[in-house]
């Protein structure tokens, strides 16, 4: 009873509490403007840009090979595993080139939930995420990737982020 | 003099405290709680439908986006159950792997809950730091899968590819200081008058009650069961493993954050044994080209962090993707223990019910 009352009287507990936060806050007010290693957890994202993981999985792109030629041979894999179909082949030829060469090769972004599905069917390592992960857009054409097309081409960094704050100067 | 009657008022769907898009219907009595009905489908997408259209390969990105807080333990329960309906062996290594992404997925998980469960009753400190720890298992699974949250992160018959360079240095890490956090978030709770006031004798329920309402995970290990599929059914490398089912009596919100907090000690265990242990070889086994089923029926059901989690297939002769597929979703059948817990108790402890529930609304409604 005694016991209980004192403990009552005497908040034991929240002084626990306060002096975890004090620790905490006397820690970040010792490294303010000293020069200091910062213990921040916080990333000042648009700011600072983010470092990402080397599996990270952004945007499928497509690769070319040292002679600028696709690499890709339409077999169809990355179509078929595919859980959102967002990918559509079109098998063609062209001239001086043994292997299928893709006369289309459409990529609907909007669906895309970026599981790497495809890039893991592919045998050709013709296709890979790459580490783009800002793709808000206001736009839905911007999208929509083709073979073809001044920015929303399948070989490189798009540049449907036209809005993030990261690519402005 | 005065005209009482019963008032009818709706807690959610876009309140912030029910966590999602979950919609409780209230029939008041003054501040008490007469009638208590929860209202789901805000959220439903028809998943198991969904998979039934897909191969069984693809259909695991969909587990993602059930339980979103809790994604690699969705995979694990996918790709076990398929594994279980083709009759595949998954080499050890794979299995240890698979097991310390789990627990790690299940100290998120209860991060999450722990956050916001104190961010709904008042204390907004330990929410702050929880998501601290939360921030580096997440960047962790990025390493391993290379997303935060859908992570896709199992393969059936293994796993895509084995751990990268520096994963296990960087949960050794995180290892070595968990112990310390949670010991952070013990001193700002656990002993703390208003979080005892809001939480002990709040919403009770007790394991006869439980067990009848099919509740599952550390709400019915708060209660005094001790089932837990890590034990009863071992999976994964779960019978290798050394650890103990965290239990208490008392049935309230109290004990079932003591639970969840004795849960993440107990990962920290398996994920040190995981890491210790770890033996050498491949981390993927040979599968045919095409999967495809027999007339055959399984389900399998592993503990998630919000109770057990089974998945029911159904084959079909030549089938490349499931007859039937069903989820047995621990947070849809958890929810259901709601009405119990808050009738005759006042309004305030909806939330502190719907909390220490832990129900994720993707999971509930599919």
């Amino acid at each position: 009873m005694a016991s209980s009352l004192l403990r009552t009287l005497i908040p034991f507990d929240i002084y626990g509490g306060m002096k975890l936060t004090g620790k905490y806050f006397g820690k970040v007010l010792r490294q303010a403007n000293r020069g200091v290693k910062r213990t921040h957890v916080v990333v000042e994202y648009p700011e600072v840009p983010t470092t990402l993981m080397p599996r990270f999985r952004g945007r499928l792109q497509m690769i070319k090979d040292e002679q600028g030629e696709i690499k890709c041979v339409c077999c169809m894999a990355c179509e078929k595993i595919c859980p959102t179909q967002v990918i559509t082949i079109e098998k063609g030829k062209k001239e001086g080139r043994k292997t299928p060469y893709p006369t289309r090769y459409d990529f609907e972004m909007e669906r895309c939930i970026f599981c790497e599905f495809c890039v893991e069917s592919c045998g050709f390592d013709s296709i890979i995420l790459n580490h783009q992960f800002e793709l808000a857009s206001y736009n839905r054409e911007d999208f929509s990737h083709a073979l073809e097309g001044e920015f929303q081409n399948m070989f490189g960094i798009t540049p449907v982020s036209h809005y993030s704050v990261a690519s402005e100067d | 003099m005065f005209k009482t009657e019963e008032m009818e008022i709706n807690l959610g769907p876009q309140h912030p405290s029910t966590h999602g898009v979950l919609r409780v219907k209230l029939h008041l009595d003054g501040e008490t709680i007469v009638r208590c009905t929860p209202m789901i489908g805000y959220l439903h997408r028809g998943v198991e439908k969904i998979c039934e259209n897909k191969t069984f390969f693809q259909g695991q990105v969909w587990t993602d986006r059930t339980d979103y807080v809790a994604s690699v333990s969705n995979n694990l329960g996918w790709a076990e159950g398929v594994e279980k309906l083709f009759g595949i062996t998954v080499p050890r290594r794979a299995h240890y792997i698979r097991t310390m992404l789990t627990e790690l997925n299940r100290i998120t998980s209860h991060l999450l809950w722990l956050g916001t469960h104190a961010l709904d009753i008042g204390a907004m400190t330990v929410f702050l730091y929880a998501f601290r720890e939360r921030e580096e298992i997440l960047s962790m699974f990025e390493a391993f899968c290379g997303a935060r949250l859908t992570t896709t992160a199992f393969r059936i018959g293994g796993l895509r590819e084995d751990i990268p360079p520096g994963f296990e240095k960087q949960v050794r890490a995180f290892q070595a200081r968990f112990l310390d956090c949670l010991d952070e978030y013990e001193i700002l709770l656990t002993e703390n008058r208003i979080w005892k006031k809001r939480t002990v004798g709040v919403a009770l329920l007790n394991a006869e009650d439980a067990i009848a309402l099919g509740v599952t995970g550390p709400v019915l290990r708060a209660a005094g069961s001790t089932y837990d599929i890590r034990k009863a059914f071992p999976y994964a490398a779960y019978a290798e493993m050394d650890f103990q089912v965290a239990t208490k009596n008392e049935g309230d919100t109290y004990a079932r954050y003591l639970v969840r907090l004795e849960e993440m000690r107990q990962a920290h265990r398996i994920i040190n044994q995981c890491l210790d242990g770890l033996p050498e070889g491949p981390v993927m086994a040979k599968l045919p080209k095409v999967l495809k089923s027999e007339v055959n029926e399984i389900y399998h059901a592993i503990e998630a962090p919000k109770g057990e989690l089974g998945y029911y297939f159904i084959g079909e002769k030549g089938g490349v993707n499931p007859y039937r597929m069903h989820i047995r979703a621990p947070s849809f059948i958890n929810l259901q223990a709601l009405s119990k817990m808050v009738e005759g108790r006042l309004l305030a402890d909806v939330i502190a019910a719907i909390g220490t529930l832990d129900v994720v609304l993707g999971e509930v409604d599919r």
